[in-house]
């Protein structure tokens, strides 16, 4: 189960778990962003390498225009995943508090 | 426990289902779920990305050892041990060492091999087998080594 829409604020919500089958799903709805988004993981439980590609594909088409992805609110499991990736040099993020 | 899946990414949601039955039973904590489930969506995947033409189902097998003290309960060290075994799939050594470079800038990155880093990274241990074109996967993660 995933969910992504936007939040009153703009932020982008995502809830349950980013996994390989759910891909085509985020990326119909990461294509349409335009500018710089604020993503709001904390009701993100996973996400897989599936997932780390989408955002990533995402931050490469935003930061030729714009300073890109922040993503908020990320959970420790998640957090260390992007740690693992590298991903803590290439993208704004903050941990859940 | 162990099931059979078929090989398709719709088994992913069937799969973690499967999983999750044997950790509550077992008290399994977040820390080791987590990696757990990674490595088996990365591996599950894998398998199937890589044998498009092959029909048959993929064999996954959880299960939990209790360590030192042989009871389950919160407190007890526990290893949990997930095999995927691919019969009539291409040989693909997910022990080997592969270039990930994670300190490269953003315009030199890409997706592609991030899945075995992650899984090399967080096993305790990762074994391979391939014999008659059945190969074998063994990812274990125990309690104590949650560093996810």
């Amino acid at each position: 189960m995933f969910e992504i829409e936007y939040g009153d604020n703009g932020e982008v919500l995502c809830r349950g778990r980013l996994d390989a089958a759910q891909c085509e799903k985020a990326l119909g709805f990461m294509d349409g962003l335009e500018g710089p988004s604020t993503l709001d993981f904390a009701e993100l439980e996973y996400i897989s390498s599936a997932g780390l590609g989408i955002l990533l594909k995402t931050q490469k088409r935003l930061v030729g225009s714009s300073t890109g992805l922040k993503i908020i609110n990320v959970n420790n499991h998640i957090h260390d995943v992007f740690r693992y990736s590298g991903f803590h040099t290439i993208f704004d993020i903050e941990a859940k508090e | 426990m162990r099931r059979d899946f078929p090989r398709s990414l719709d088994s992913l949601s069937p799969l973690y289902e499967f999983a999750e039955e044997t950790f509550e039973s077992n008290d399994i904590s977040p820390g080791v779920r987590f990696p757990v489930h990674l490595a088996m969506e990365e591996l599950f995947v894998n398998m199937v990305k890589y044998n498009p033409n092959v029909s048959t189902d993929i064999t996954v097998e959880v299960t939990v050892t209790f360590l030192g003290d042989a009871t389950n309960d919160a407190t007890s060290s526990k290893e949990v041990t997930v095999t995927l075994v691919d019969d009539g799939g291409v040989e693909f050594d997910v022990t080997a060492q592969r270039q990930v470079n994670i300190e490269a800038p953003l315009e030199e990155r890409t997706p592609g091999g991030l899945g075995i880093h992650l899984i090399q990274n967080l096993a305790d241990r990762l074994q391979y087998t391939y014999k008659d074109g059945r190969g074998e996967v063994i990812f274990t993660k125990g309690s104590g080594n949650e560093d996810v």
